[in-house]
């Protein structure tokens, strides 16, 4: 029957067309509105690393000014100070630690026709890439001695490597970064999570960095941060020494801890690490250090804020407002075939079967609804992009979970905005209409 | 085949209950022609209803076939309505916009029976109206006589043992009248016991009995010609 009652719906819509009109356009519109702004929030709000959420760590420490807390969700400097990093890779209980921060280098090729250009830069321990399971294309990674030592190699991201050399195989080769040599080492495959759950102090939904290189360049090329270093006190002296040993936090910190056992151990770490500062005279507040998970990093460093939340509530409230509207016109509709769906209850359909017909009917409706909201939305997506003028580039489009989402929800408002009038038309006295019509 | 005993149904409003049938018997035998007769608002249409399946008593006891319809659930009575019943109207109620083919398919499709089973049904009805050639008109583009052909064609369709007409001569000119007429002898003829309710008192005795009924109730039970050559038919 399914197969007859999808015939019918199609002639009812054929023949009311203004009417059915009217019904997709107020479907298509609800949801247009409602997945434009759920879609933005649900790119906003996934998690990357998912994957390992429960065995990686963001790690805070409370060495901030005694007489003030530090400005975030919980009270706690979101990044670490270069002193106090360098420490803390000397432990040996992760499986894998990265200390990293944001730099960049302006790049050029010996010999080619390439203008110079600035790269984005992550400059990182060797661990970055096995704690956040970064993909390779060519090469591989620094070796252990490049995170204190400064050994000049590179490895490249996939589009850096098809600008430089045309995707081509280049470890081995030359890229000369601020006028010195570094040998590429390696090429990532296309690696660009969103949210840049990694390094969200430096706007949470940029492209990931297009270079990459060792921790232990930063005394030769006399590296500073490009994001955010707050500070509460210098250190005494002056020049590159006297940055890197002072209370100024600029550094991410990562860790990765497999078992309970390892966690418990870090904490016991970072805790005699702290007292032993505090003999020293810094940490002077309260003890206090955090490991967020990436999942709880994300919701602290409020990435997908309370306003985009109230966004996405009210784009549902309107998509409401448009299913009422609905409501309104089927109920309109199905009324005026009442008189149809009294002879077919007189020629043996049953209430059920009048549900049914007409829910089709409505989910039709709704489908069609759902495309043309589909295209609303991506329209609507275009817009805030072009209005964000390419901040939100990553955010603004559709994944295949939205697109199903958008279908879905198309038809769960439809069939929520059909329900009621084809349940009134099945529950009709057939024979009013018989002996009127 | 049909047997009310002491059918009561009443309407309530908030103010007021109006009682359409009232200890309303009757009993219809296999293969009659009975027709149904009496004044407007006497209840006429309200039996022809309950006697359908469109409408449940508010009392009393109604045997179709010796089954207690009274506890049937809407899918049942839907099913025997379905099976058992072919209605006729006044007003015809084709779907305006069904052709006669599709119009006549739409019992058969809630019978559930094959696509060839149904078209060989359809062709055969229309066949036997006389609208074979008709069959992918609309229904505006016919008579009203034709109409209620191609409607009788439908009740015909699921060969109902028993055919409700509910004045389905009243919107025709009298030779049309006297056609459908011959047509609902005919199909009698062949066995399917017809309860047609009408005002034209030449028509009801044209049946094999014609009971009337007033104020909800039978009042007169009398035969129209002889029963016997009725039953016998």
């Amino acid at each position: 029957m399914f197969g007859y009652y999808l015939s019918l719906a199609l002639r009812s819509i054929r023949g009311t067309p203004i009417l059915s009109g009217l019904m997709v356009a107020a479907i298509a519109v609800g949801v247009g509105a409602a997945m434009t702004t759920l879609t933005l929030n649900h790119l906003m709000s996934q998690n990357p690393l998912a994957d390992k959420d429960s065995v990686l760590y963001a790690v805070q420490l409370d060495s901030w000014d005694p007489n003030e807390a530090y400005d975030s969700n919980n009270d706690l400097p979101l990044q670490l100070t270069y002193r106090d990093a360098t420490a803390l890779l000397r432990s040996d209980i992760p499986s894998h630690q990265v200390a990293m921060h944001r730099w960049g280098f302006t790049v050029n090729l010996d010999n080619s026709e390439l203008r110079p250009f600035t790269a984005n830069t992550r400059v990182t321990t060797r661990d970055f890439f096995s704690l956040f399971d970064v993909p390779f294309q060519y090469g591989g990674n620094w070796s252990a001695d490049a995170d204190e030592n400064p050994v000049q190699q590179v490895v490249l991201s996939k589009e850096t490597n098809d600008k430089l050399f045309d995707g081509a195989n280049s470890v081995g080769k030359t890229v000369n970064l601020n006028g010195e040599p570094f040998t590429v080492i390696g090429v990532l495959a296309h690696w660009n999570p969103v949210p840049k759950v990694q390094d969200l102090n430096n706007g949470p939904f940029n492209d990931s960095e297009e270079l990459y290189v060792p921790f232990g360049l930063h005394r030769r090329f006399e590296i500073y941060s490009w994001g955010n270093t707050n500070g509460w006190k210098n250190s005494d002296g002056s020049g590159y020494e006297s940055f890197l040993q002072a209370e100024h936090v600029w550094i991410q910190y990562w860790v990765q801890l497999d078992t309970r056992e390892q966690v418990q151990q870090y904490r016991d770490f970072l805790t005699g690490y702290i007292r032993q500062q505090k003999e020293q005279g810094r940490f002077q507040r309260p003890l206090k250090f955090a490991l967020s998970h990436p999942s709880e990093w994300l919701v602290l460093n409020e990435v997908l804020r309370d306003d985009n939340r109230v966004l996405g509530w009210l784009s549902l409230a309107f998509l409401l407002v448009c299913v009422v509207n609905a409501v309104a016109l089927l109920l309109a509709k199905f009324l005026r075939k009442a008189p149809e769906a009294g002879v077919r209850r007189a020629l043996g359909a049953s209430r059920n079967a009048i549900f049914t017909q007409h829910l089709i009917e409505s989910a039709c409706i709704g489908i069609a609804g759902g495309l043309i909201g589909i295209l609303l939305a991506l329209v609507g997506l275009q817009s805030v992009k072009r209005l964000a003028m390419g901040y939100v580039d990553q955010l603004a489009y559709m994944d295949w979970q939205m697109v199903v989402a958008a279908i879905g929800l198309a038809i769960v408002a439809s069939l929520l905005a059909g329900a009621y009038p084809a349940w009134r038309i099945s529950r009709t006295n057939p024979s009013i209409y018989l002996k009127t019509q | 085949m049909l047997k009310m005993q002491n059918i009561r149904k009443s309407y309530r409003t908030d103010t007021i209950e109006t009682h359409a049938l009232r200890d309303f018997s009757l009993e219809v035998a296999e293969g009659e022609f009975v027709s149904v007769t009496g004044p407007s608002g006497s209840g006429k249409t309200t039996f022809l209803n309950i006697a359908g399946l469109l409408e449940t008593p508010t009392g009393g006891q109604y045997l179709l076939d010796d089954d207690d319809i009274s506890g049937l659930n809407d899918r049942d009575r839907s099913r025997l309505r379905n099976e058992k019943i072919g209605f006729i109207f006044q007003g015809f109620n084709l779907i305006p916009d069904l052709n006669l083919f599709d119009n006549i398919d739409v019992p058969l499709r809630y019978r559930g029976f094959k696509a060839a089973e149904r078209r060989k049904r359809i062709e055969k009805v229309l066949d036997q109206v006389g609208l074979a050639a008709r069959a992918k008109h609309l229904p505006a583009q016919l008579s009203g006589g034709q109409q209620q052909r191609v409607a009788i064609a439908r009740a015909l369709a699921g060969e109902p043992r028993f055919l409700l007409a509910d004045e389905p001569t009243g919107n025709l000119d009298s030779l049309m009248a006297r056609q459908v007429m011959e047509l609902l002898e005919f199909i009698n003829e062949w066995g399917t016991t017809i309860v047609m309710v009408t005002h034209d008192p030449d028509l009801a005795r044209r049946a094999h009995r014609n009971i009337q009924i007033v104020d909800g109730q039978v009042s007169d039970l009398h035969a129209a010609t002889q029963p016997e050559e009725a039953v016998g038919a």
